[in-house]
């Protein structure tokens, strides 16, 4: 038996290939071609092909959900026309940059203070990281229904404040309120929204980043493990202090963290729905409605006005991610 | 070359799976219709919580005792006041594999279902059972469009019912007189505030409950006949009626709890019953909540109709269609609608979801206080339909007067109001 066991037959594989004339490069890539035809077309379909359907049906008569008329509506865009001068889309795109520009400074600054405590503090590291990240692992519904406690004007918070004597509490939540208003509009022109920060999405944004706090976190915590030490070594030999070490190389360092957390936080806020339905619904006045709630109401009345909120939801993201590609590709050209 | 062949046929097997993963969207096939027997019926509805689902079984018991054998596949879909049903079943009517029966509302919105050409004509099933005459005329009206039949109603929910607490209101020496109309409801709610008590409960954090309240007092101001104009555009939401009905919804909003678009109405209808305030407006399956909760009628709350110049009923209907094509069983959907009309089926029903039967011979005797009172106030009042509930015009109309409230409650501006809702007039109806 060892005898038999000790002669191996030729391994068959490392022999010599048949086909030697197709270099080994073009050969993987035109099977690489091979294993993802099956998914580009997947994608191709189900991805690119729909959203040319949804530009479409934007741009038709289709309004009652069960009864499609695809004829293109005359004069040509004129969905969009009739929503720009809405109250409610009006209200949606000033809270869904408002939002996303508060949501993004709070959950970036956020997860960069508590990565760069738990690299820097002794004990306790993997008890501080699972306490960061746990809120990421709940559903935005879960933690909504939750936050929605907390700001309902009638519990949590307020009856702190009122047990410290506070009379009358913040409404959070349900305050129609905008601040910092730069207009006042009429409601019958043009502008029917004011622009400023409604205070209603406050408690909203922070929720948001709460939860996310956590995964900008992980991405600094990766990203400052990449440091190396040597640099910060030579950096205190040379006498730097701790906050010339940080600006001059951590953070520079951390800069495509900070990219990617930047990028894949982006599309949270855009198309945050659930929070915002879990916590306050649309709102007194749409203060808290974001696009996500828009659509999902007008799929039951207006197709033609939810394809195009959807639409409209996808140019903003572009607007800020397409920046972001092309310098991707300009630098993958350099190198 | 081993590999390369195991390669190709885990190529196949993922382009195979992916083209049926394709077809299979184009040719959605519903459960266990391969048989085409008349021996299966598919319903699907929005009746999931538990008196909704204790309701539903009734019907379904009712059509088995009528069809012995049948066996009947409930495919509810629950939440959003049956927007995920209802879009659930648009899916399903695009791929051409509809239900046997859906629930609809009547009027506005069976009215989308037949533009689309949808459901069935029922004309020919309703003058052979002479059902018309078995109900009031107005509620007869609202199962046709464009003079035909095209539902068959199994129960009838009250919208404007203003449900008030007896302590509440006798610590403020205030009875709310439902003749006295909304001046006199509003002199009552300022006087319960001077005692020290909220008036108001009100929970809109989903927009209807708002919609609900406004609509009742527009009704109340406007009278039956004009709200049914504003649906016909021969009367006009900048009338002076409506724009007194704008200013009293501004009054009493600012008389309700300030958190109101932070609760749903039935936390709203709770907080009534446990005495935070003097009234809520609610549809009466407030009542069935109420219950739910342990709450005694006639001790822990009370109802009046809204008050007006006229009693109201502000119809919320419910009912079932079946598809025009591509009708499963034919044969076990026309026995379904005919359960349906039974006036026993209709009772049984009526006792397990607070609403009252629609036709006119059912037995009410064994309902409870409320609902024979609602339905002695249903044969006898002005029947118009609810439009917070998308059934006085359609989806869209209801749609942008919903949004219209939502605006109205964050800028309390009449104007932009009454220039959205009177440019929809035009537009949509």
């Amino acid at each position: 038996m060892t005898t038999s066991t000790a002669l191996p037959p030729a391994p068959a594989s490392p022999g010599p290939r048949p086909k030697k004339q197709v270099p080994h490069n073009v050969k993987t890539s035109r099977r690489a071609a091979w294993i993802f035809a099956p998914s580009l077309l997947v994608s191709f379909l189900f991805v690119y092909v729909f959203i040319g359907i949804t530009v479409y049906i934007s741009l038709s008569n289709w309004k009652i959900g069960t009864s499609p008329d695809l004829s293109l509506r005359q004069p040509f865009g004129g969905t969009y026309a009739e929503i720009v001068k809405e109250q409610r889309f009006q209200a949606d795109i000033r809270n869904v940059v408002i939002f996303t520009v508060i949501f993004l400074v709070l959950a970036i600054l956020g997860g960069l203070i508590a990565a760069l405590f738990i690299h820097h503090v002794s004990i306790g590291k993997g008890l501080f990281r699972t306490v960061f990240l746990l809120p990421y692992a709940l559903s935005f519904i879960v933690t909504g229904v939750a936050w929605r406690w907390i700001f309902s004007p009638s519990t949590g918070v307020n009856e702190i404040l009122r047990s410290m004597g506070i009379e009358n509490p913040p409404g959070w939540t349900t305050d129609p309120t905008v601040l910092g208003a730069l207009n006042d509009p009429s409601g019958t022109d043009f502008l029917k929204v004011q622009f400023g920060i409604p205070v209603a999405l406050l408690p909203i944004i922070f929720a948001a980043a709460w939860q996310l706090v956590g995964f900008a976190m992980a991405m600094y915590l990766a990203g400052l493990a990449s440091i190396p030490e040597e640099h910060l070594e030579a950096a205190s030999v040379d006498g730097a202090n701790i906050w010339q070490r940080l600006r001059h190389i951590v953070l520079p360092q951390l800069w495509p963290s900070t990219i990617t957390c930047f990028v894949l936080l982006l599309h949270v806020a855009l198309k945050i729905f659930d929070l915002v339905v879990a916590m306050s619904g649309s709102g007194p006045g749409f203060v808290t409605d974001v696009p996500g709630i828009y659509i999902y109401n007008y799929l039951t009345s207006r197709y033609d006005k939810a394809s195009a909120m959807a639409i409209i939801l996808l140019l903003l993201t572009l607007a800020v991610i397409v920046p972001y590609l092309i310098r991707g590709y300009r630098k993958e050209r350099k190198a | 070359m081993r590999a390369l062949n195991k390669l190709k046929i885990s190529l196949a097997v993922t382009a195979a799976a992916s083209l049926i993963a394709v077809t299979g969207c184009s040719a959605n096939q519903p459960a266990g219709s391969s048989t085409g027997g008349s021996d299966k019926l598919e319903i699907t509805s929005w009746w999931t919580s538990g008196s909704e689902a204790d309701a539903l079984n009734v019907l379904i018991d009712g059509v088995k005792a009528a069809k012995p054998g049948l066996s009947v596949d409930n495919a509810a879909v629950s939440g959003g006041g049956g927007s995920n049903a209802r879009q659930a079943l648009a899916a399903r009517l695009q791929a051409g594999s509809p239900p046997d029966a859906w629930q609809v509302h009547p009027a506005g919105q069976l009215k989308s279902y037949v533009d689309g050409g949808q459901v069935a004509d029922l004309t020919e099933l309703w003058t052979q059972n002479d059902w018309a005459s078995q109900m009031p005329k107005d509620v007869a009206e609202v199962q046709q469009v464009n003079g035909k039949y095209y539902t068959v109603p199994i129960g009838v929910h009250r919208g404007n019912v203003l449900w008030t607490n007896p302590a509440v209101l006798a610590k403020a020496n205030v009875k709310i007189d439902p003749a006295g109309g909304v001046d006199g409801l509003i002199s009552s709610l300022k006087q319960v505030q001077a005692a020290g008590a909220t008036p108001v409960c009100l929970g809109d954090k989903d927009i209807f409950a708002s919609s609900q309240l406004l609509e009742s007092i527009i009704m109340s101001r406007a009278g039956a006949d004009n709200w049914k104009k504003l649906f016909s555009n021969e009367y006009s939401f900048d009338a002076p009626e409506v724009k007194q009905a704008l200013e009293d919804y501004k009054t009493i909003l600012s008389l309700a709890n300030k958190d109101h678009s932070a609760i749903t109405w039935d936390e709203a209808s709770k907080k009534m019953a446990n005495g935070a305030c003097a009234v809520n407006l609610m549809g009466d399956w407030a009542y069935g909540e109420l219950i739910n909760a342990k709450k005694k009628p006639g001790t822990d709350f009370a109802w009046v109709t809204f008050p007006g110049k006229e009693d109201i009923f502000d119809y919320v209907g419910d009912g079932f269609s079946i598809p025009a094509n591509n009708i499963p069983h034919a044969e076990a959907a026309n026995a379904w609608l005919k359960t349906l009309m039974d006036p026993k089926v209709q009772t049984d029903f009526a006792a397990k979801k607070g609403s009252i039967p629609a036709v006119k011979s059912a037995d009410i005797s064994g309902l409870s206080k409320y609902q024979q009172e609602a339905a002695k106030s249903f044969a006898s009042a002005k029947v118009v339909s609810s439009l917070a509930h998308a059934q006085a015009a359609g989806a869209e109309f209801a749609q942008t007067y919903a949004d219209a409230v939502s605006t109205f409650n964050g800028s309390g501006n009449a104007d932009a109001f009454i220039a959205s809702m009177t440019a929809a007039q035009k537009t949509q109806l």
